[in-house]
């Protein structure tokens, strides 16, 4: 069934799913951007729909719901431990496809690889429903259409907002009740089918191709423009590195939580072994693995689809304002020269 | 050249006088620095009208048209009316009926009725530049009509952060804007790229503790400049949204005894600044007796002392909790004459009313 909400009544049936459900979505955040008088959108409960923001995506992806920033994931006295209860009332989280096509690649890496579940995604991760949010374009980092992931149908409700209110395209039974005597409407919903953005993924099936791209020169100029902040990743849609860290109460080693806490493969440290040891020791060399794993290390273990999904968001993150279009762009033309030379 | 000009007469009225006899520089108050380009086609018929058709960025962001002849300056004054119109009264909202709050009836065709409160400066603040933490033309354009017109000195330059490019260390009120930040610690991912930042860029006050995996601050060190904010990657630093600033007080170049100012607030609210500023008049009337002389902020300080300073500028104005006052100011001048202060009593300033 589909629906035709004006404000008042989106409001109405917030608060009745609010019963049933915790409810998540993009919402601004007034001037916390990183410059003055700048704001933030991420993901956070919203209590009404006027708090819902629609009509620009997210600065921070929908991951942040289900696999947060930081989690604490036991707590420890002595010899004993228990785990974090986790959430148990189930989840809506209003999503554009991206970010939906984002969590099939998140729970792969969580829980799709190596033969074993992780407990702490997997369990928010049951409760979860998408609830999609008709794309309206995104902005001029966007690219799904060239990553295949501008399609989803992986939503209990699809969603198109406008100022005068919702359309609501209801697939999954159990929502019907929530609508029960609002308008019906015939709403069929859209995919973004272009973008103005386009990235080719160059074909680094060749084993020479690789090695000889790792080597390129192109790499070089993100020692001298990228800061190994980690704002990429952590925007990332599909980013899922994490440390734990076991944070002691007081000054009783014998009590405290262990932690779950997002890492960075671009922040410097991320991969020192013992001894010291860095395998990427520069910000080139970290740019490059983090390129390279979104665009052929992770298809070439999962097989189906690249790890970025084309949201944007480290493009829109980065504080040197380097794009992952024209990074993918110029690794394009790396691969060309090295297929030219090789040919000769 | 034999001309018969009153030359104080015209510095008043923001001409000042040439090396080449007869002819005068006008000085464009432009507040904050800040306004629309189609004002430069006003700069340029000026010049090639009245002037040498050359023009000078007033280094108190003035517009500055040269080589005007004394003859001119009343065409100058006629055609500034719509500029001074225009900028001051209504982008500002200065009440040109006035001087020194005082009412005073403006005839439009004069020309611009004081120089005492100067042009007051800024940097282009957060309109622009990614550092900054205020808006710092809106601010001018608020403090204008407080203390223009007005034939008592006073140079304010504001600062939209701490790094002072529009140098509020060096003028009688530097007005700086500072954030004060919030810390999110569920947001923190333990990456020290704050810590390195405010040791490479600010004040050090920042130290991840390498047990938790969270910043700790040495809050009462911490400047407000925001650059954590600029550097964390998850959003765990934010800046307030209430705006707030650190005044700078008493700095000056000059002849004398050049010095760079001192703290005078630090936190203040907007509302605060405005305040404050509002009894400066106040406060240069009664040390000088209530008769202007073109003596600058700064030496009024001096000849008061700062606790009558403060007790007068303070009067009337509520803090915001989170203000901070200097109790006392030790400014540290440049003498270029060793003990240039020690002279005979008689020489001394007084201030204040005379009995």
């Amino acid at each position: 069934m589909d629906y035709v909400l004006n404000t008042a009544q989106a409001e109405e049936v917030l608060r009745a799913l609010k019963k049933d459900y915790c409810i998540y979505a993009p919402k601004r955040f007034p001037k916390e951007g990183r410059f003055s008088d700048t704001d933030i959108i991420r993901y956070d409960s919203v209590e009404n729909v006027s708090e819902i923001v629609w009509d620009t995506k997210s600065d921070y992806p929908a991951k942040e719901v289900i696999n947060p920033i930081q989690e604490t994931i036991l707590y420890f006295t002595e010899d004993e431990f228990r785990e974090s209860k986790g959430p148990k009332k189930p989840i809506l989280i209003l999503a554009r496809p991206c970010d939906i096509n984002a969590q099939h690649i998140q729970a792969k890496i969580f829980s799709g690889n190596g033969g074993y579940e992780d407990f702490y995604y997997q369990r928010v991760r049951e409760l979860v429903k998408f609830a999609m949010m008709e794309c309206n374009g995104g902005d001029d980092t966007c690219f799904c259409v060239s990553m295949g992931t501008n399609r989803t149908d992986d939503y209990s409700l699809a969603l198109k907002f406008s100022e005068e209110g919702v359309k609501v395209h209801v697939t999954d039974e159990s929502f019907q009740f929530y609508f029960e005597g609002m308008p019906d409407t015939s709403y069929t919903p859209m995919f973004v089918e272009e973008n103005e953005l386009k990235v080719k993924i160059p074909d680094l099936s060749d084993k020479d191709v690789r090695r000889a791209l790792k080597k390129h020169p192109m790499w070089k100029e993100f020692d001298g423009r990228c800061t190994s902040c980690g704002s990429c990743t952590v925007a990332c849609s599909t980013c899922t590195c994490f440390t734990t860290r076991d944070v002691v109460y007081g000054d009783n080693p014998e009590v405290g939580e262990r932690r779950r806490v997002t890492a960075s493969c671009q922040v410097e440290g991320f991969d020192q072994m013992a001894g010291q040891k860095e395998m990427r020791s520069t910000p080139a060399d970290r740019m490059r693995f983090k390129v390279l794993h979104k665009f052929y290390d992770y298809k070439a273990r999962f097989g189906d689809s690249h790890m970025c999904v084309g949201c944007g968001r480290c493009t829109h993150r980065c504080p040197e304002m380097i794009s992952i279009s024209a990074t993918v762009n110029k690794m394009n033309h790396a691969v060309e020269e090295i297929k030219a030379g090789m040919e000769q | 050249m034999n001309q018969d000009i009153n030359i104080k007469k015209l510095r008043i009225n923001c001409f000042r006088q040439s090396k080449v006899p007869g002819q005068f520089m006008l000085q464009m108050r432009v507040p904050g620095g800040f306004i629309d380009s189609s004002y430069l086609t006003v700069i340029e018929h000026i010049a090639r009208t009245w002037g040498d058709g050359n023009f000078h960025f007033g280094t108190r962001q003035t517009f500055d048209i040269t080589g005007i002849p004394y003859e001119n300056v009343p065409a100058v004054n006629a055609y500034l009316e719509d500029y001074i119109k225009e900028v001051d009264a209504k982008l500002c909202q200065v009440d040109m009926d006035t001087v020194s709050h005082e009412p005073q009836e403006w005839n439009p065709k004069s020309g611009y009725p004081t120089i005492g409160a100067r042009n007051i400066t800024a940097c282009i603040g957060n309109y622009h530049c990614i550092c900054g933490n205020c808006n710092t033309y809106e601010l001018a354009r608020k403090i204008e009509p407080i203390i223009f017109p007005s034939h008592y000195h006073i140079k304010i330059n504001i600062a939209g952060c701490p790094n002072d490019c529009n140098k509020a260390h060096l003028c009688d009120f530097g007005i700086i804007g500072v954030a004060r930040m919030v810390y999110h610690p569920e947001r923190c991912i333990g990456c020290g790229a704050c810590a390195r930042t405010c040791e490479k860029a600010s004040t050090r006050v920042l130290k991840l503790n390498e047990d938790t995996g969270k910043i700790e601050k040495d809050a009462c060190c911490c400047i407000g400049c925001g650059e954590c904010v600029r550097a964390c990657p998850t959003s765990a630093w934010t800046r307030e949204p209430t705006k707030y600033y650190r005044v700078i007080l008493g700095g000056r170049t000059g002849r004398q005894t050049p010095r760079t100012g001192k703290m005078f607030l630090n936190w203040a609210t907007e509302d605060v600044i405005l305040s404050v500023l509002s009894n400066w008049q106040k406060f240069s009337a009664w040390v000088m007796d209530y008769k202007p002389e073109y003596l600058h902020g700064g030496h009024l300080i001096d000849r008061a002392g700062y606790k009558k300073f403060k007790e007068i500028i303070l009067d009337g104005v509520t803090l915001n909790p989170q203000c901070l006052v200097a109790e006392d100011i030790f400014w540290d001048e440049t003498e270029y004459r060793s003990n240039f202060n020690v002279k005979p009593l008689t020489m001394h300033q007084a201030a204040g009313p005379a009995e």
